[in-house]
């Protein structure tokens, strides 16, 4: 009776999302686990041919090279960009007059899409900086920073982090106003000043948030695509290529689908591994309350 | 019955006795009981997008068979990315329009071979879609790049561009322009230009034949060709430092630099750009009134040195039409628009009239063209083509994903005095190397 009951329970609520799941994400990821194997074109497979397109990706420099490339990025965008969120989560959670106008807009970049992001910074960098800089004799925008890999990268961090704070900062804000009013006023009656506050009683009791966050930063840094097309299309010279837009150009541009398939299976583990990795450090910090 | 209706058919009958069908195809408006539909992903181009449309509304109401019906498709993905899911969900195309993807595409489409259109079209336009003796596609015009230059500009300085013969002419021409406070050159970065355009400057003139030029591919990719012994390559490095020196805008390695260099040459301040006859709609609007030439880049200093005094002319694309999920009903329906097209009064008007009088502004490839292009540009053209002064367009033969290999990393080094001559040498060698012979039909 209870089983009937609980399989009816089931079907009225998840059977649908679970088929359209099966349809859209598993069929197509086995699919694509499969093609890896195999020597596809894009069109069809006509034979297998065992680990060889794997033993190609691993072989190409370039891929190593998008790698190293695409982790700096992932570490540096996850720091900066938690670092600012919160700031500005603790910000409009103080007692400012302002806040809630300051919070619309610190997410409203948050609402524009990542091509037309990438296009209007292109055009700051290129344009705008160079302009001002050369009226204004500012050495450090003479040069558009899309012409350099080192300044092209910070371009793409500072574009990230313009983008995805104001995300992050809700994410922290509903940390913050979860904390029980009881605890912090008992702080304050035992005479803890703001930044004890912080430090013992907020933070451990919001690492939930953290733990959201973080995960949510760490996937978003590796799977970043779109700002990356749009601000620095990889240039220059192909030295700021994320993951993602190596696999595109692998795929699509050379036409090489086997190495490129296999390139997202790799792709997948180091993204899986990461935030299993994080998401168990995270959980340990969590209070059960 | 009019005209336009009985090419149609003429072309619907040719197309039947072509496939080899037993059946005799039925008279009259009866031989469609069921209009076909027959779809084509994208509009030839974005920039004759309304055109093209127009003409296809044309077609359809003048028809009782077929309804041609264009396919967006999405403009930020590539051809094959397009395509690839269509042909998985078993809904390709009928028709398909691409240039560099035709290797993947040969064994997929039909063979144009013994077609109205194959006939009227010269073998040197066929040769970049004849894969192992398939004619998998039909040019759908042609175009050339080269030095555009600015008329009044030039008038303006006294320079005389059919004077300039050699390279050494060419930098006296940007010495002038310099001496008249005029801007030489807007010599522009962006990667397809460099990595297809200027880098197609040395294939085309690499050898005298057609075989020459594809031996120069056969050995970068068997990595036997030294370049920095050959001297074709060492007279287009001479004229790659020519256009850098006389270079008056700074570069710009993302895409936005195409409209600066629009820009630059319609405001007649630039003598010279180094581009194609495809900007020409662009730079007149830009500057209504102003017109726009285009000459050969000479890269000797020879002037009878082979290829000085020709411009690279090509076909932009070809069209194909999908033989594995289309009915023969859609198939012929696809030739029959096609050919309506390029040879009905009402096609070529749509074909070749300028877009500001709702044409698409093509220049003709097929024989018994009744209009003639109107801009100045695609009339310059026209001369180089009849007075047989045309250059090949060996980047049609590039593999897949080279002229980005080339164009975004080497090239852009080089412009940016990244690395020396030696290097962008052995880069553009590296990047050949291995790579698969398709020019020779070799499948990947």
């Amino acid at each position: 009776m209870l089983r009937a009951r609980a399989a009816k329970k089931f079907s009225k609520f998840a059977l649908v999302p679970l088929v359209i799941f099966t349809i859209v994400l598993v069929i197509p990821f086995v699919n694509g686990f499969y093609y890896t194997f195999t020597d596809w074109d894009g069109f069809e497979t006509t034979k297998f041919v065992g680990f060889d397109n794997y033993v190609k990706s691993f072989k190409d420099p370039t891929f190593w090279a998008t790698l190293r490339f695409t982790t700096l990025f992932v570490v540096v965008s996850l720091v900066i960009v938690n670092v600012v969120a919160f700031g500005l989560a603790l910000i409009v959670t103080s007692n400012l007059r302002s806040r809630n106008v300051l919070r619309t807009f610190f997410f409203v970049p948050n609402l524009i899409g990542g091509v037309v992001l990438g296009v209007i910074w292109q055009f700051v960098f290129n344009s705008a900086l160079v302009a001002l800089a050369n009226k204004y004799d500012w050495a450090l925008f003479k040069e558009s920073w899309l012409q350099d890999t080192h300044k092209a990268f910070w371009a793409l961090i500072i574009v990230t982090v313009w983008q995805s704070s104001g995300y992050m900062m809700i994410v922290y804000i509903t940390g913050l106003v979860s904390i029980e009013q009881e605890v912090l006023e008992a702080s304050q009656i035992d005479g803890a000043s703001p930044l004890r506050t912080l430090l013992t009683i907020k933070i451990p009791l919001m690492a939930q948030a953290f733990t959201i966050a973080l995960f949510l930063t760490l996937r978003g840094g590796f799977m970043a695509y779109d700002v990356n097309v749009a601000l620095t299309g990889g240039g220059p010279f192909r030295t700021t290529e994320l993951i993602s837009l190596h696999i595109f150009q692998d795929a699509f541009a050379n036409g090489n689908f086997g190495t490129g398939q296999s390139k997202a299976v790799v792709m997948f583990i180091i993204v899986a591994m990461a935030a299993l990795v994080q998401v168990t450090i995270s959980k340990r910090y969590e209070v059960q309350r | 019955m009019n005209k336009t209706k009985k090419l149609g058919f003429l072309a619907l009958a040719s197309a039947v006795t072509m496939s080899m069908v037993v059946a005799v195809p039925a008279p009259a408006a009866t031989a469609c009981p069921k209009k076909a539909t027959v779809t084509m992903l994208g509009t030839i181009k974005i920039e004759i997008q309304d055109q093209f449309l127009a003409a296809v509304a044309d077609y359809n109401k003048s028809q009782k068979c077929y309804t041609v019906k264009s396919i967006p498709g999405d403009r930020k993905l590539t051809f094959l990315q397009n395509v690839t899911p269509m042909y998985a969900a078993k809904n390709a195309p009928t028709i398909m329009y691409t240039l560099q993807e035709i290797p993947d595409m040969a064994d997929k489409v039909i063979d144009w071979k013994g077609t109205k259109l194959v006939s009227l079209v010269s073998p040197g336009l066929l040769a970049a879609a004849n894969v192992g003796g398939k004619q998998v596609g039909v040019p759908s015009t042609a175009e050339a790049f080269g030095l555009l230059y600015n008329k009044k500009v030039l008038a303006d300085a006294g320079i005389d561009p059919a004077k300039i013969k050699t390279r050494g002419d060419l930098e006296n021409a940007f010495k002038t322009l310099q001496a008249k406070g005029k801007k030489a050159i807007h010599f522009s970065a962006i990667w397809w230009s460099l990595g297809a355009h200027f880098t197609n400057i040395y294939h085309a003139n690499s050898a005298k034949t057609h075989e020459g030029r594809l031996k120069v591919l056969d050995q970068l990719s068997d990595g036997s060709k030294d370049l920095s012994k050959d001297a074709v390559f060492q007279n287009w490095l001479a004229t790659f430092d020519l256009l850098k020196k006389y270079n008056g805008s700074t570069a710009n390695l993302t895409d936005t630099e195409y409209d600066a260099s629009i820009a630059s040459l319609s405001s007649g301040n630039y003598g010279f750009l180094f581009q194609g006859n495809w900007t020409e709609p662009n730079l007149m609007t830009a500057a209504p009134g102003t017109d726009f030439g285009i000459m050969p880049l000479p890269i000797s200093t020879d002037a009878a040195t082979y290829g000085n005094d020709s411009i690279p002319v090509g076909v932009p694309g070809y069209f194909m039409i999908d033989a594995k999920q289309s009915t023969k009903a859609e198939r012929d329906g696809a030739i029959d628009f096609l050919t309506w097209l390029y040879t009905s009064p009402k096609g070529q008007g749509f074909v070749a009239n300028p877009v500001t009088k709702g044409g698409m502004g093509f220049i003709p490839v097929y024989k018994g063209f009744k209009v003639e292009p109107a801009t100045s540009m695609a009339r310059d053209i026209s001369k180089f083509v009849v007075a047989g002064k045309t250059l090949e367009w060996i980047n049609t033969y590039y593999p897949a994903g080279l002229q980005e290999t080339v164009g975004k990393v080497s090239m852009q080094q080089y412009f940016t005095d990244k690395i020396t001559s030696a290097d962008l040498a052995k880069a553009i060698q590296d990047a050949w190397k291995g790579s698969v012979k398709t020019w020779r039909g070799v499948k990947k």
